[in-house]
């Protein structure tokens, strides 16, 4: 709640910021077409000029990067950047949660982009320490990607591309489908059971394709729970995550434990893809299609009683 | 009247265990109700057989180390599980048993090897070797297992971490078989080996003048409680200070006789971890804590009052 309640005056900073610098700040500062920024970590950060050699530390930082046009300014990401398939011809920086500093100086960058947490910071700390600028920002729910969109547009000189990614989002998020009145337990886990809370973008998912979480009143992305409180809950369906292909169930829905959940005994499972549903991304309105269209096909689903 | 205090408490916490819980279930329809039936109730049978095996196992690793601060985890076999379910998903070996089959075979393997240890140049499970060559086993497998997670692209890797924390979530009747079926034989084993234990506290010297088979006891203690541990890990995960402050509570309750401190071990740790168990699905309630979390918790405090006591004679 803490972290929502500092989100949401974040973004107001950004955007009074942004008046700010269209505004004001530029021409203080002496330097034509200089930009400054304000990240998710409140720091202020100046550019000269928009990046041109952009490392990104995040496979959703990558993706939103493609999304706005600024894809062939991407000169580092790391070994978990796999989408879009045009990403792989950038060369890897190391794992993104433990950055390399030394494999990231190699590639000369302009501009570096963290995903915010305590292993980051350090980084950034130390590469700005090195003169390369950085910004670090946090996109966890689905208006995070178009702050977040707007906010590399102008770091990267795709105004126009950030304003769209940013558009679209807000215009997705303005306009839920209808109810179908769906039942979703989100579970990504099963030993301890972890189901996903309404503080996750996937609770938006949810919402946005008309369907309801169960656990949507537990406000984390995600917790640990019973599997009596699933019983107890009973949900319509059981979404899970999954990178590799197939709609088989997962092996755990076979568990007696796991019987006693009236979804699993009547093997209503949703197998979601998790290059789409894995992170927040802007391809967040395929994902709901995706979800509404899984909901509405999938009227009769297969009996897996014993 | 220690003993009623011991079997009354047990009893209390089974039917705490069974009669609270997140989801509201009228007591009328307590018995017939299918969360009763197939999710707390054989998650409180589960809580009192691996909160027992940690009970007595910690209390006879205690005793045959000699050292107040064994733990049943201290010998290796939490890394040696802990590798086991890495690999297991790393490998993405199917079906719904394989990370607890790989946990189970993982510790054992890390048995095999702490015994082989402590049996290196005729050592003779000298309680030393025993220690140093557990933790060095663990520290060995959790090197191993931290590499595979942070090398491994699997996501769901970091979960494994999640896993080990431990946790009754696994309970089901078909668990609750196989373990039944696992305790007798160690349990009897350690029962069996009261007398020679009570010999071996004070020395091996002393305790084979006396008439003990000391090689023979050492090694049967040994593989009875670290199969124990084994057995309780594959089922729940690495499940903390139960088998470290229940057999200090014991000796409290009962004194020093392992006759009547292995059987009261067992009886307390299943009330522990059964308890703990139930609060950790309710406090928090539709939130669930980690069961080690509040074990702890629960723990320390009665240990502290124990400690205070002994140092106020």
């Amino acid at each position: 709640m803490r972290q929502r309640a500092h989100r949401t005056h974040l973004a107001g900073r950004l955007v009074a910021l942004l008046g700010v610098a269209c505004h004001g700040a530029a021409p203080r500062s002496g330097t034509v077409g200089a930009l400054v920024l304000r990240d998710d970590a409140g720091r202020v950060v100046r550019l000269a000029a928009p990046a041109r050699r952009v490392v990104s530390l995040a496979p959703s930082i990558t993706e939103l990067l493609f999304a706005i046009g600024a894809g062939d300014q991407i000169v580092g990401r790391t070994i978990y950047c796999q989408y879009p398939p045009a990403a792989l011809q950038v060369p890897p920086v190391g794992d993104g949660l433990n950055p390399s500093v030394e494999a990231i100086v190699a590639r000369h960058p302009d501009l570096v982009l963290l995903y915010r947490s305590s292993h980051t910071d350090a980084a950034a700390r130390q590469l700005e320490g090195l003169g390369i600028p950085t910004l670090v920002v946090r996109h966890d729910r689905l208006a995070d990607i178009a702050r977040t969109g707007r906010l590399l547009g102008r770091a990267t000189g795709r105004d126009s591309g950030g304003e769209a990614v940013g558009r679209a989002m807000d215009s997705l998020l303005a306009r839920p489908l209808s109810p179908v009145h769906a039942r979703i337990a989100y579970v990504v886990w099963d030993s301890p059971p972890i189901v996903i809370g309404g503080g996750s973008f996937l609770d938006e998912l949810a919402r946005l394709a008309g369907a309801d979480n169960v656990f949507h009143d537990i406000t984390t992305p995600s917790a640990t729970v019973s599997i009596e409180t699933i019983v107890a809950r009973d949900p319509d369906w059981i979404a899970v995550v999954r990178d590799s292909a197939g709609n088989e169930p997962p092996a755990w829905a076979r568990r007696p434990e796991w019987r006693a959940v009236r979804a699993v005994r009547e093997g209503r499972f949703l197998v979601l893809p998790g290059d789409l549903f894995g992170q927040p991304s802007p391809r967040a309105g395929v994902a709901v299609t995706a979800l509404r269209d899984r909901l509405s096909n999938t009227t009769h689903p297969t009996s897996q009683s014993p | 009247m220690k003993w009623f205090w011991l079997v009354a408490a047990l009893l209390a916490a089974l039917l705490a265990g069974i009669g609270l819980g997140p989801a509201a279930v009228p007591i009328s329809e307590l018995w017939q109700s299918p969360i009763v039936r197939d999710l707390r109730l054989p998650r409180a049978l589960l809580g009192l057989l691996v909160g027992g095996s940690l009970g007595i196992a910690g209390a006879s690793l205690q005793s045959l180390v000699r050292n107040p601060l064994a733990d049943p985890f201290l010998l290796g076999l939490s890394g040696g599980a802990g590798l086991g379910a890495v690999l297991a998903i790393a490998l993405h070996w199917g079906g719904p048993w394989a990370i607890p089959l790989a946990a189970f075979a993982g510790a054992l393997g890390a048995l095999g090897l702490v015994f082989r240890l402590g049996l290196v140049g005729g050592a003779e499970l000298d309680p030393r070797i025993l220690l140093l060559g557990g933790v060095a086993v663990g520290a060995f497998c959790g090197a191993v297992m931290t590499a595979i997670v942070s090398l491994a692209e699997a996501s769901e890797l970091r979960n494994a971490y999640l896993w080990l924390w431990g946790g009754l979530s696994g309970a089901s009747w078909d668990t609750l078989r196989v373990i039944a079926l696992c305790l007798p034989v160690p349990v009897t084993a350690l029962l069996a080996s009261a007398r020679p234990l009570d010999l071996l506290v004070l020395g091996e010297e002393p305790a084979r003048h006396l008439g003990a088979d000391v090689r023979a006891v050492k090694r049967r203690v040994y593989l009875a409680a670290s199969f124990l541990t084994a057995v309780s890990v594959a089922v729940a995960g690495v499940i903390g200070f139960v088998g470290l402050i229940v057999p200090h509570l014991g000796r409290a309750l009962v004194g020093g006789r392992h006759l009547r401190l292995l059987p009261a071990s067992f009886l307390a740790g299943g009330t522990l971890l059964v308890l703990a168990d139930t609060l950790a699905r309710t406090v928090v309630a539709p939130r669930e804590l980690p069961v080690g979390i509040v074990t702890a918790l629960v723990g320390v405090p009665l240990f502290a009052v124990l400690l205070r006591r002994w140092t106020a004679y």
